[in-house]
């Protein structure tokens, strides 16, 4: 892992901070005022409940439907057990929040990513406790499938599989590979994303390998992207859900378990899930490093409770994901759609190379407004 | 330059002075709105922008010493950037010309109604679509103006045309959500300007013979062009600086500078390039206003606006 | 001082006279057209189709008895109205935003006036620097002012002071109260502007002090530009979008955000409905406004 190249920049980088407060803000930078700081001291966890005296604890996840459920779910629960409060930070993103405060002052103390940020603030610094020391500390987080782990910083908890999501009503026959996208049926009634959404980012490197010699041949992929046009272009995929529904387009990059989602509802959707590489969306979860030791440990006690079996499989049944640990029971609402958590089911789940792909962001997204707005 | 004495009849030095002195203790008045602005606005944008002129490195937010133009050069080199510009800046003109066309009339219909009720009535539809969330309202365009939307099913139906007309994720639909967008800041600054035109200037016109149409384009037009002004500038200004409406309504393929700003920001972490373009943004807002400022007011007939 | 309280109309001392004041009887049946060339008429009913159609179609997808956002709806119901009204993350932000919309508004309606008296009351050679200064969050997009905001607060204000204002209500809205004090320095400026000041002098010579003359005589008057300041401060700071994205509090997100965020998962008629509870607010408020001051003197803006 590249993750701590850059870790020596943040510290040096405060002395220089925006405008007037330079020499103020210096201070806080020196590595004398670490000696003492939360994070070196060490705080253990072996699993309990315990009383954290009315803790606040900040936590950064997904706003809205996302927010909702998952208080209900998992917070409301907790805050009584633990005696303590949530602070819920709902604005994304965060990377930049990481970086204005530096390593000792984090905006919050667990955070729920998509892995491209995740590893551009890795790669910032060290803001994170590492995977060791979180498996040495929360019991749960040493049952899940290989993958979980493949992101070098933070733990994956819950995921769902890149497909093609059609119109079965107006798609005839029904795609049946990944090169089906480019069919000629589907000009200007296939949709995709911008590349700030992660679904874009996956979208291109597979389609790099299918196209080109592998997932890191970008000629390939952009030569792909040029042969898709006319394409219609969606920011989320609730926007591209609405697309789908209104018959605005016939094809588009979704992920299964919202495939399976708006089939529930009655939308006439149907799904090819990529075969050619097994794509996977993930949600990570980090603890920050620079939190107060009562935070840390709630940390750790919080991301047991979200690795649970238990847990996985209710929220799961929400939010249509599936489980990363290998205890879990799938949800019944993907039960139904013959989703399964098995060691078949979960071989060959490909988390894409996130560190090329950040190391060339500028190149990619550049060339693919180029072509986008063509 | 005048002084503050233009502005007051002053008779003799003492006048003159405590009108002066007036005017000092006005400054108590600007102080707390000026320094309000020197530390929550000037002093953090322009260290934001103050990056501009730093190479960029990821995941780097702070000012460095060390400066150089290379995020300038990068601009100006890449026609995507550099296009992104001008098609900021025809789209913001574009968008304020429609919008004065289609608001001077509704402005104008407004100004002169008469009755209090329907007055405030018309008042409230315009304030209504104003208010109205525009990420909402963009869903409302779409079901309008989408492939599958009303206008096309009923031009399918009627047979006028045999495939949907693209009316939106292109600059067709950016200019129509602008549209949308800027009209009830148009009509809200011609309002006032027209309402406060004395009626009897037309109406002796037209007794001495210049019939309707010469009597508002030789009276009333060139009287109410502090507020056309006042109002282009402003769609101008707001249409330049929008990132949702292009980004909805263009289905992010038109791509403007607050669209780059976005996405060097929040999604690449490039804060010194998006700081580059907030930089040429601003730049070209205001030059345009200048270049804009100079025009009309020449054409004004020296109207002071 | 009967002229400037004279809550009629700007009486005859500007050189305008209402048909009122001349003897005309005033236009009183609702539905009467005003006197105008039919092509303003057209442009104006025209131009009023632009604006309201969207909104047409909202209300009604909020409307929609059926489960999800679609246009034609299933059937008309109150469904969503009811579960917007039962839904703690919308209404909390709704509520939210109207609370944040009246501190922004009044923050910016006074400090803004204040300045705008000063603007339309002094000439000196860098009047129009000044006046380009108090306008400039107009052209620089929210995303850089909710960014620079939040980088300062983490790196200067609170290391210097002491006092936290990332992720606060303080700080939100003082961002909100950036973007909105350009519109009522416009639109304050635009009544001053033809606002005869030897009332105010008159008012002085009769013993009134600066302060007392200012409010009984010139704030009467420029009243309904001051309203029209606050009713754009208000509007533009409850839709405020861009701003708030990065300086949104803890556990506290204004309506803009929080429905595209609902936006982004689901298109779900809720987010229309509560699209009809801001337009209520906007009608509400109007009809008050107007029952305080005639709106038939709304001043409009004046940006430069």
């Amino acid at each position: 892992m590249s993750t701590n190249d850059k870790a020596k920049g943040p510290s040096r980088r405060k002395f220089i901070k925006t405008g007037a407060a330079a020499g103020a803000v210096a201070a806080g930078g020196l590595p004398l005022f670490n000696i003492n700081h939360a994070w070196s001291q060490d705080v253990t966890y072996d699993g309990g409940v315990f009383d954290a005296g009315g803790a606040t604890f900040r936590l950064a996840e997904w706003p809205g439907f996302w927010q909702e459920n998952i208080t209900e779910l998992l917070l409301n629960d907790f805050e009584r057990d633990f005696n303590c409060k949530f602070e819920y930070d709902g604005s994304w993103p965060w990377f930049a929040k990481f970086v204005a405060g530096g390593v000792d002052n984090p905006p919050n103390d667990a955070a729920n990513w998509n892995i491209p940020d995740l590893i551009k603030t890795a790669r910032a610094g060290e803001f994170f406790v590492s995977q060791d020391e979180v498996r040495a500390n929360v019991p749960n987080a040493n049952d899940l499938w290989p993958f979980a782990y493949d992101n070098g910083v933070g733990f994956t908890w819950a995921f769902g599989q890149y497909c093609f999501a059609y119109r079965s009503d107006r798609v005839d026959p029904a795609p049946d590979s990944f090169k089906s996208f480019w069919d000629d049926r589907f000009n200007g009634k296939r949709a995709t994303y911008v590349t700030i959404n992660t679904l874009q980012n996956v979208f291109f490197m597979v389609a790099n390998s299918v196209w080109g010699s592998d997932d890191h041949d970008m000629e390939a992929g952009f030569d792909a992207l040029r042969r898709a046009m006319p394409l219609k272009l969606s920011d989320f995929t609730g926007n591209m859900q609405t697309l789908l529904e209104r018959g605005e387009v016939d094809i588009a990059v979704l992920v299964d378990g919202e495939a399976y989602m708006q089939r529930d509802r009655g939308v006439p959707i149907d799904q090819y899930i990529w075969q050619e590489k097994k794509a996977l969306l993930t949600q990570t979860h980090t603890i920050s490093r620079g939190s107060e030791p009562m935070q840390k440990k709630l940390a750790y006690a919080l991301l047991n409770r979200r690795l649970s079996p238990e847990f996985q499989t209710k929220f799961d049944n929400v939010f249509y994901l599936r489980p990363t640990n290998k205890n879990a029971e799938v949800a019944p609402n993907l039960a139904a759609n013959g989703v399964t958590n098995d060691a078949s089911s979960t071989e060959g789940l490909w988390i894409p190379d996130w560190n090329w792909y950040v190391d060339n962001e500028t190149e990619i997204t550049d060339v693919s407004n180029e072509i986008f707005s063509s | 330059m005048t002084t503050s004495a233009d502005n007051v009849t002053v008779e003799g030095w003492g006048n003159a002075l405590r009108v002066f002195l007036g005017g000092n203790r006005l400054i108590w008045l600007v102080l707390p709105a000026f320094i309000f602005f020197l530390l929550f606005f000037v002093f953090p944008v322009l260290s934001m922008l103050a990056i501009s002129f730093n190479k960029a490195i990821p995941g780097v937010i702070d000012f460095q010493f060390d400066l150089t133009l290379a995020n300038f050069e990068r601009f100006f080199k890449r026609a995507l950037f550099y296009e992104a510009a001008i098609r900021s800046i025809g789209l913001a003109t574009l968008v304020a010309t429609i919008t004065l066309v289609v608001g001077y009339p509704l402005a104008y219909l407004i100004a002169k109604t008469e009755h209090p009720g329907r007055n405030t009535f018309l008042m409230i539809l315009v304030l209504t679509a104003m208010q109205l969330d525009m990420v909402i309202r963009l869903y409302g365009l779409m079901v309008l103006m989408g492939d599958n939307g009303i206008i096309n099913a009923a031009l399918l139906q009627w047979g006028v045309v045999e495939t949907p007309l693209p009316l939106m994720y292109n600059f067709f639909g950016v200019v129509v959500g602008l549209v949308q967008f800027g009209l009830p800041f148009m009509v809200l600054s011609l309002i006032g300007i027209i309402r406060g035109i004395d009626p009897f200037l037309e109406e002796a016109a037209r007794s001495l013979g210049a019939n309707r149409w010469t009597a508002f384009w030789r009276i009333t037009f060139p009287l109410s062009m502090p507020g056309i002004l006042a109002g282009s500038l402003l769609v101008f200004a707001i249409s330049m600086s929008s990132y949702v409406v292009p980004a909805l309504m263009g289905g992010w393929k038109v791509l403007v500078l607050p669209i780059h700003i976005f996405q060097q920001n929040s999604e690449l972490g490039n804060w010194q390039f998006g700081a580059a373009v907030s930089v040429i943004l601003l730049m070209s807002s205001m030059l345009a206003v200048l270049v804009y400022q100079r025009y009309a007011v020449k054409t004004a007939g020296g109207v002071r606006a | 001082m009967t002229v400037a309280t004279d809550r009629a109309g700007p009486g005859g001392f500007l050189g305008f006279r209402g048909k009122g004041v001349r003897g005309k009887p005033p236009v009183d049946k609702f539905w009467e057209e005003p006197d105008i060339p039919p092509v303003f008429k057209i442009g104006g009913w025209l131009a009023l189709a632009i604006l309201l159609l969207p909104v047409v179609i909202v209300v009604l997808a909020g409307l929609n008895a059926g489960d999800f956002l679609t246009f034609p709806p299933d059937g008309l119901s109150l469904r969503w109205v009811n579960e917007f009204l039962t839904n703690e993350q919308f209404l909390g932000a709704y509520l939210f935003s109207l609370q944040l919309a009246l501190t922004t508004t009044v923050i910016s309606t006074v400090i803004g006036t204040m300045a705008a008296v000063f603007l339309a009351r002094t000439d000196f050679p860098g009047l129009g620097v000044l006046r380009a200064y108090f306008l400039s969050p107009l052209i620089l997009p929210g995303i850089v002012l909710g960014l620079a905001l939040y980088v300062f607060y983490v790196a200067t204000f609170e290391p210097l002071t002491g006092i936290r204002l990332q992720r606060t209500v303080a700080g939100l809205t003082i961002g909100h109260v950036l973007a909105t004090m350009p519109y009522v320095i416009g639109a304050v400026t635009a009544a001053l502007f033809n606002f005869d000041r030897t009332l105010e002098e008159a008012a002085r010579s009769l013993g009134a002090g600066p302060f007392k003359a200012f409010m009984k005589v010139t704030l009467p008057i420029i009243a309904p530009g001051v309203m029209a300041g606050a009713i754009f401060a208000f509007i533009v700071s409850f839709g405020q979008f861009e701003v708030s994205l990065f300086l949104s509090a803890a556990n506290l997100e204004p309506l803009p955000i929080a429905m595209y965020i609902s936006l982004r998962y689901e298109f779900a008629p809720i987010a229309a409905a509560a699209g009809i509870f801001a337009i209520a607010l906007v009608v509400v408020s109007m009809v008050i406004t107007s029952r305080l001051i005639s709106l038939k003197r709304f001043s409009g803006i004046k940006f430069n």
